[in-house]
């Protein structure tokens, strides 16, 4: 999901997860219209879809381990299989030895991987990315594009991916992930061979939707606002 | 909006946070732990000025009511004075607006600081309910220490009133103690607990309610705070005029004849303060069978 600031990418994400109540209109999620569920259905729902929220949103008083195992500690799991989890989640992230520290003593970046590995947990089937690579450097924010993709590609995951930045939106639509025989993940540019089609951008100007597509035919629209959008300028 | 729609639309939130606490009781995960450290740091915590608010009272009660009682040569009923004023309005309501002041505002800061900080979407967002993770254990922390620190503040209240009567007006400490014992009615008792159940759960339910509510950012969570007190603490001062009024009636039935028996003894033994030797003692025990 594609849009400039304000224009309305992380209400439209809340009102997905029934954080926000629309007031007209209907949001299906698998199916089911969540507008007309109350607040416990709402949770139930919930409990298949991770959130990565824009500003971390991380529990300050819980630790970096605990706000990682907050979705397995609620649902009551192992203490061994929960550490497990979080260990791998974390390491994920790159961020196993900041495990014992509060989010507060963690940097901006460090605080959003956090938050992603937190919204991973527990494998849910649906993930929501509220600009999971804002603020961080381009080595770890292909990182988080290509967690997205594996996603994607091999765990059958639905995601919706907010973003500003074209690079991340070009390694989203043009790669894919495959597993080789020996179990190894492998990145893979579309070509001639393989073009993506799990994938679509959707653009957002003022609260309504202005494109709605593939990558290929964004690139080709004679939209004035969503050329100056792709080129920045 | 008009007050009167704003009192209402808070009526209905309170409400419905209320209904979404009591069904935080019937489903799993109930979280006792959560539980059992809301007790820790909302009773343990309070338990130290709850004392001292307890004794000082105590302590004034004695020393604004005896030089009076003096006059009336009724320094024997001094325990009894202290432990009427003590135990059926003092002890409940002081102790009351003390947890008020202190959790009540610590409770909405909190909350509302999640609120701003988004941690409570983060907590829905993650399948939880707040209600039931965050509100149900506050209240029922509320609950179950408010009358054990109310029962902490009289006790130290009861102390502190001996003490001064003892040291400032050199009162037999013996004498105290007996008239604090004929002071002292299983409906005080009894009231003097089921007041302090109804005012925890009145400080809890209104001090969430005002934190999950909190909008505007840190100015926000200022202003919730305030409201938080000064709301619950007004709610706890009205409900106690209702609910010594109900209580009244309540036990009207139950100890209709006692009461009768109950008011003649007391004036009685205040005549009787004088020669305090083994006839009062009788009339405690008399006083007590009246009772069962
Ligand atoms: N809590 C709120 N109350 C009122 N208006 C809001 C609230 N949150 C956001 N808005 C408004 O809704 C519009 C969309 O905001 P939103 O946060 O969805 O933007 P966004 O696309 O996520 O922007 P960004 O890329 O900067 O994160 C903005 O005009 C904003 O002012
Ligand atoms: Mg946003």
């Amino acid at each position: 999901m594609l849009g400039g600031s304000g224009s309305g990418k992380s209400t439209l994400i809340k009102l997905i997860l029934g954080l926000l109540r629309p007031d007209a209109g209907t949001i299906l999620v698998d199916g089911e219209d969540i507008t007309l569920c109350d607040e416990q259905e709402l949770t139930e729902i919930r409990k298949k879809i991770g959130m990565v929220f824009q500003e971390g949103a991380l529990f300050d008083s819980l630790s970096v381990y605990d706000n990682v195992a907050y979705r397995l500690t609620e649902e009551g799991i192992d203490e061994d299989e929960i550490e497990h989890e979080v260990i791998r989640m974390l390491r994920f992230v790159d961020l196993e030895d900041a495990i014992d520290k509060m989010p507060i003593e963690l940097s901006g970046g460090m605080r959003r991987r956090v938050g992603i590995a937190r919204a991973l947990v527990g494998s849910p089937s649906i993930v929501l990315f509220d600009e999971p690579t804002a603020g961080l450097d381009p080595p770890t924010a292909r990182t988080i594009c290509e967690l997205a993709i594996k996603l994607r590609d091999l765990e059958g995951v639905s995601s919706i991916f907010v973003t500003h930045e074209m690079n991340n939106l070009k390694y989203l639509t043009s790669e894919y992930a495959i597993v080789d025989s020996e179990g190894e993940v492998f990145f893979e540019e579309e070509g001639d061979k393989l073009c993506l089609i799990n994938t679509k951008v959707m653009m957002i100007k003022q609260g309504d939707i202005i494109f709605d597509g593939t990558d290929e035919e964004l690139k080709l629209s004679s939209d004035p606002y969503i050329h100056r959008f792709i080129r920045g300028r | 909006m008009n007050p009167v729609s704003r009192f209402l639309v808070e009526l209905q939130d309170i409400t419905l946070l209320f209904w979404r606490m009591l069904r935080g009781f019937r489903k799993q995960p109930r979280y006792f732990d959560e539980m059992v450290r809301q007790m820790d740091s909302i009773g343990v915590g309070s338990l130290a000025i709850v004392s001292l608010t307890g004794f000082f009272t105590g302590g004034v009660l004695i020393l604004q009511a005896y030089p009076t009682l003096e006059y009336y040569g009724a320094q024997s009923s001094a325990g009894q004075s202290v432990a009427i004023t003590l135990i059926r309005e003092l002890g409940p309501v002081l102790c009351a607006l003390m947890v008020a002041g202190r959790v009540g505002s610590a409770i909405s800061a909190e909350l509302g600081s999640m609120v701003v900080s988004q941690q409570i979407d983060a907590m829905r967002a993650l399948g939880t309910s707040p209600a039931r993770k965050l509100v149900t254990p506050r209240i029922v922390a509320l609950i179950v220490t408010l009358p054990l620190l109310t029962v902490a503040a009289d006790i130290f209240g009861l102390f502190g009133g001996g003490v001064v009567a003892y040291y400032l007006y050199g009162l037999d400490s013996n004498s105290y103690i007996t008239s604090l014992r004929m002071g002292i009615t299983i409906e005080d008792i009894l009231g003097g607990i089921v007041k302090p159940i109804v005012f925890g759960f009145i400080i809890g339910l209104i001090s969430c309610h005002k934190g999950l509510t909190t909008q505007g950012g840190t100015v926000g969570v200022g202003r919730s705070t305030t409201d938080a007190v000064v709301l619950s603490s007004i709610t706890v001062i009205i409900a106690d005029f209702f609910l010594s009024k109900v209580l009244q009636g309540f036990f009207w039935e139950y100890a209709f004849l006692g009461r009768i028996l109950d008011v003649r003894n007391r004036n009685s033994c205040g005549r009787a303060g004088n020669d305090l030797n083994g006839n009062t003692g009788d009339r405690v025990s008399e006083r007590r069978s009246c009772f069962r």
